[in-house]
C-alpha cells in the first residue's frame, strides 16, 4: 500500500507483529492490532522508531485511542503510522491523535494530506497535536464582560 | 441587553461551523462525482445529520439543549420552505427533522443554518450526539444550577472530537440540574445530575449505561459526586474505555450499556476511574474562568417581580373552560414571582405528534418575541415551550396559540403522545407510528375527559430502536411486523420520573392496527373503574398489577 | 384480483443519489420515478439479471435492490410489502402544508 507522510517518506523499518515483537522487544518497529494492549509498550517507547496501528475498517475507531495513549500518556516520539481503512476524510482526526504517516489506497490522498491541517482552523479539544483549543485561546483574549 | 439568554457563538464557533459546511460541500461534490462510494460517504453524511429515508434525504438539525431563539426558529421555518416541504418534525432528542431534503441542496441548507449559529453536526453516526437537557432549564423552580452551561461545555468538547468520532455505536448524553428529572438521565449512555452535597458544593452524579432500544436498561451510578471542573476528564475517560472495549462484533450489542452489563458496574467503575486519574490534572480540567464565562452567557433575563394573581387571567378562566384546563395542564410555575412556563402543544387532536408547519413556527417565534424574551425550548416530549411568560399575559398567549392550533390543553395527558416518524418515513421502521397516534388522539380528543383521565403518557415506536421511548411510556406501544402485517405490542408501567425510572412490562399478544384504540380504551376504562383518590393511571397499574388490564383488553380485542 | 402474491414478480428500485427520491429501473435501463414504467422480472433468472443491470446503472442512485410486486389484470403494479407500498405511494396520512396553521 502506498505510504504518505507530511514530512516526506520516513526511514523504513520492518515492523514485527506484537507477539513477535514481545519475543524481541529491542526491535525498533512494531505493528499492533487494535485489540493489543498498547500500555505494554510503555517501558520501550524511547527505543521504538515506528509503531503501526491498524484500522480493520475505517469505521472501527479503536486505534485513535491507542494513538492518543502512545503520544499523550507514554510520550512516544517516533513515527506513528495508520494502516488499513485509512481514508481522506479521516486524516484530520488522525493528525489530531498523533498519527504522522499513513498507508492508503485512496486516490488523491497526498493532496488531501497536504491540506488536512488547514481544513479546520479551530479545535475544541486538547490532544496530542499541540494545537491550542478554542477554550484556551478565549482565556488569552478575555475582555471583561460589559455589565 | 443581550438578544439571548443562552450561549452566543463567538468567532471560534462560527469559523468551525463554516469550515465544517465547506468540508461537507466538498464531500457531497466528491460523492456526486463518483469519487466516494456510498459506503464511504454514508458515515460522512450521517455525522452531518443527513439520513436517507424511504422517500428522500432527511436532515436532522441539532437544537443544543433544546434552546432556541425566535430568530433561529424563523430561520428553521425559512429553510423548511426553501429546501423542504414547509414543515418539520420536533424529535424526542430535541432536534428538528426536515424530511424532504435534496442531497444537492444539503450544503446550502447547512450554510443557511450557520447564519443563525446552528448546525446538524453529530445528530447521527457513531459519535457523541446532540446533548439534551431539562426543557425547563433556566426557569424551573426546583433547579440547582442551569444544566445548559454544562451541555454547552460538553457540546464544544464533543464536536469533531478526533478520538470519539468512530465509536462502536452512537452515544447520547443528557444533563439535568433539578431533583425532578425532566431529561430522562437514567436512560442515556451517560446521564448527569447536578446536585448539592452536604458541604454545599455542586457536582455531578454520573450515571452510565442506561438506554432504551432493543435492550432497555437503567443506567448505573458510576460516581456519586464529581467536582464540576473535572467533568470533561471523567467524560473523556468513560468514552475512552468505551471506545477501546465496547463490542464491535454485533451492532445490537455495541452500546455502552452492554459493556457495563457484561463487565459489571464495579469493573466499569474501576476502568473509568483509573483512566480518569491519569487525565484529571491535564488540560481537560476546566478553569474557573472558562466555566464563569459560559455561565455568564446563560444568566437569566432580569424579570421584575409581578403579582401572582391577574384580573385578566381570572376573568378568562371563569368565562373559558378550555382556558381553565390549559392553565392546569400547560402552565408550570416559574422561579420568578408573577411568571410562568408555558408549553405549546404540538399535539392537536388528530395531528402527527411534534410536527409544525413553517407558518406555525413563525407564529410561535412571534409569540416568543412578544411574551417570552424571544426564547423557546423544545421538549423531549416533542412540544415547544415559552420559558418566561408574565402571568398577566397568559390569556393573550393562549389566544395566539389557539390561532396556530397549538393551544390544546393536553400536556401530560393521554393525547400528548410521543411518536417516532415510523414506517411512513423511516428506513428502519417496521410499522407506522403516526397514524396510530392520530387515531388515539382523535378518539380521546375531548378535553374534559382527558383531564378526568389525568396524567397518562403514551409513547409509540415503530421499531425496536425505540425512538418513541415506548419502554418508558405509562402505556408503551411498539409496532412490529409479522409476516407483512403491522401489529402493536402494548406495555404498561414504564416511567422516567426521577427515582421511579422503570421499563414497562409487555401486556400480552400484540394487537392489529385497527384494535389499538380499543385496547387503549380498555386500559383507560380499567383504570377509571379501579382508581383510588388521586391515583394516576400508572399508580393504579402498579397497585393492581397487569391482570385486570390484561383481562379487559383481551376480552375487548 | 392480484396474482403472483408469492412474490415471483420483481422490479428493481433505489433512491436517486442527488435528491433521494424513489426510482425504479425501466426496460431501457433508465431510472424512472413512475412504478408503472418499471421493468418486470417474471422469474428468478430474470430477477438476477435485472438486479445486475440495476447495479451496473447505479452511478446515479443509492444501493439498488429487488422489490416483490403484484400485477393486476390491467397490468398495474403494486409492491407486496407495506414498506414498499409506502415508498411507491407516499405518506399514509396527510402532512401539514407550509402555510397551514391548524390541523384537524
Amino acid at each position: 500500500m502506498p505510504l504518505f507522510s507530511e514530512a516526506g517518506l520516513p526511514a523504513s523499518y520492518v515492523p514485527l507483529s506484537f507477539s513477535d515483537w514481545q519475543q524481541r522487544p529491542e526491535w525498533p518497529a512494531v505493528s499492533l492490532a487494535n485489540t493489543d494492549p498498547v500500555e505494554d509498550l510503555a517501558p520501550h517507547v524511547g527505543r521504538l522508531r515506528l509503531i503501526v496501528l491498524n484500522f480493520p475498517k475505517f469505521s472501527d475507531g479503536r486505534a485513535y485511542s491507542q494513538a492518543r495513549l502512545l503520544r499523550g500518556r507514554m510520550g512516544y516520539r517516533g513515527e506513528l503510522r495508520a494502516t488499513g481503512g485509512v481514508l481522506i476524510d479521516q486524516i484530520p482526526f488522525m493528525l489530531r491523535c498523533g498519527f504522522d504517516s499513513f498507508e492508503s489506497e485512496q486516490k488523491g490522498f497526498e493532496e488531501a494530506l497536504a491540506k488536512a491541517r488547514t481544513l479546520f482552523s479551530v479545535v475544541y479539544q486538547p490532544t496530542e497535536d499541540g494545537r491550542i483549543p478554542a477554550s484556551r485561546l478565549r482565556l488569552d483574549h478575555t475582555v471583561a464582560p460589559t455589565p | 441587553m443581550p438578544d439571548t439568554y443562552f450561549y452566543r457563538y463567538d468567532d471560534f464557533d462560527r469559523t468551525l461551523v463554516a469550515e465544517r459546511v465547506e468540508q461537507f460541500r466538498d464531500q457531497v461534490r466528491r460523492r456526486l462525482a463518483g469519487e466516494l462510494t456510498e459506503e464511504q460517504f454514508k458515515p460522512l453524511r450521517l455525522t452531518n445529520g443527513l439520513y436517507l429515508q424511504l422517500h428522500a434525504y432527511m436532515l436532522r438539525i441539532a437544537i443544543p439543549y433544546g434552546t432556541l431563539a425566535s430568530r433561529q426558529l424563523r430561520k428553521l421555518a425559512e429553510i423548511s420552505r426553501k429546501y423542504d416541504r414547509g414543515y418539520g418534525h420536533f424529535t424526542t432528542r430535541q432536534n428538528l427533522q426536515l424530511n424532504w431534503i435534496r442531497l444537492e441542496d444539503a450544503p446550502d441548507a447547512l450554510a443557511a443554518l450557520a447564519e443563525v449559529d446552528m448546525h446538524a453536526m453529530q445528530t447521527s453516526g457513531n459519535c457523541i450526539r446532540n446533548v439534551t437537557a431539562d426543557h425547563y432549564a433556566g426557569a424551573a423552580v426546583d433547579e440547582i444550577e442551569d444544566p445548559r452551561i454544562w451541555c454547552e461545555i460538553v457540546r464544544q468538547w464533543s464536536t469533531l472530537h478526533p478520538e470519539f468520532s468512530f465509536l462502536p455505536r452512537k452515544f447520547k448524553i443528557a444533563i439535568t440540574g433539578s431533583p425532578n428529572d425532566r431529561a430522562a438521565v437514567r436512560v442515556h449512555d451517560i446521564g448527569l445530575r447536578l446536585w448539592k452535597n452536604e458541604a454545599g458544593e455542586v457536582g455531578f452524579e454520573v450515571i452510565v449505561g442506561g438506554g432504551l432500544g432493543r435492550t432497555p436498561m437503567i443506567g448505573k451510578t458510576l460516581r456519586e459526586f464529581l467536582p464540576r471542573d473535572e467533568l470533561l476528564a471523567y467524560l473523556e475517560a468513560t468514552l475512552r474505555v468505551y471506545n477501546r472495549y465496547g463490542r464491535r462484533d454485533n451492532l445490537y450489542k455495541a452500546r455502552i450499556k452492554i459493556l457495563v452489563h457484561e463487565i459489571g458496574a464495579e469493573k466499569m467503575r474501576e476502568e473509568v476511574e483509573a483512566e480518569y486519574l491519569s487525565i484529571r490534572d491535564s488540560a481537560l480540567r476546566l478553569p474557573a474562568e472558562t466555566i464563569e464565562a459560559i455561565a455568564h452567557q446563560f444568566a437569566p433575563p432580569v424579570l421584575p417581580e409581578r403579582p401572582m394573581i391577574s384580573g385578566r387571567v381570572e376573568a378568562e378562566r371563569l368565562s373559558n373552560a378550555d382556558f381553565a384546563l390549559w392553565l392546569k395542564s400547560n402552565v408550570a410555575p416559574h422561579r420568578v414571582k408573577g411568571y410562568a412556563i408555558v408549553t405549546a402543544s404540538l399535539k392537536p387532536a388528530g395531528s402527527p405528534p411534534g410536527d409544525a408547519s413553517a407558518a406555525q413556527m413563525e407564529g410561535v417565534a412571534d409569540i416568543a418575541d412578544a411574551f417570552s424574551q424571544s426564547e423557546l425550548r423544545v421538549s423531549h416530549e416533542q412540544n415547544l415551550i415559552f420559558p418566561h411568560v408574565a402571568i398577566d399575559d397568559l390569556p393573550q398567549v393562549y389566544k395566539s396559540l389557539a390561532a396556530l392550533g397549538f393551544a390544546e390543553a393536553n400536556i401530560g395527558k393521554i393525547t400528548d403522545i410521543i411518536a417516532c416518524p415510523g414506517l411512513d418515513y423511516c428506513a428502519l421502521a417496521n410499522a407506522r407510528s403516526i397514524p396510530v397516534a392520530q387515531r388515539i388522539s382523535t378518539h380521546f380528543a375531548g378535553l374534559a375527559r382527558q383531564h378526568d383521565i389525568g396524567d397518562l403518557k403514551i409513547k409509540i415506536s415503530g421499531c425496536i430502536n425505540a425512538c418513541g421511548h415506548h419502554h418508558v411510556g405509562h402505556i408503551g406501544i411498539l409496532g412490529v411486523d409479522k409476516n407483512g402485517v403491522e401489529l402493536y405490542q402494548l406495555s404498561l408501567g414504564g416511567d422516567v420520573d426521577f427515582g421511579k425510572t422503570a421499563i414497562g412490562t409487555i401486556l400480552g399478544p400484540a394487537v392489529t392496527a385497527d384494535k389499538v384504540v380499543e385496547a387503549v380504551d380498555s386500559l383507560v376504562a380499567t383504570y377509571l373503574d379501579n382508581r383510588q383518590d388521586n391515583e394516576r393511571f400508572v399508580d393504579t397499574y402498579r397497585r393492581l398489577g397487569a391482570k385486570p388490564f390484561k383481562e379487559r383488553v383481551y376480552a375487548a380485542v | 384480483m392480484a396474482k403472483n402474491l408469492s412474490g415471483d414478480l420483481q422490479v428493481a428500485s433505489a433512491n436517486r443519489l442527488a435528491d433521494g427520491i424513489v426510482v425504479w429501473l425501466d426496460d431501457a435501463g433508465q431510472w424512472t420515478d413512475r412504478l408503472e414504467h418499471a421493468a418486470i422480472a417474471r422469474d428468478p433468472r430474470s430477477a438476477e439479471i435485472l438486479l445486475e443491470r440495476a447495479r451496473a446503472e447505479s452511478f446515479t442512485v443509492v444501493e439498488p435492490y429487488l422489490v416483490a410486486v403484484a400485477e393486476d389484470e390491467q397490468g398495474a403494479l403494486e409492491p407486496l410489502s407495506l414498506r414498499e407500498k409506502i415508498r411507491a405511494s407516499g405518506l399514509t396520512f396527510e402532512a401539514i402544508a407550509a402555510e397551514a396553521v391548524r390541523y384537524a
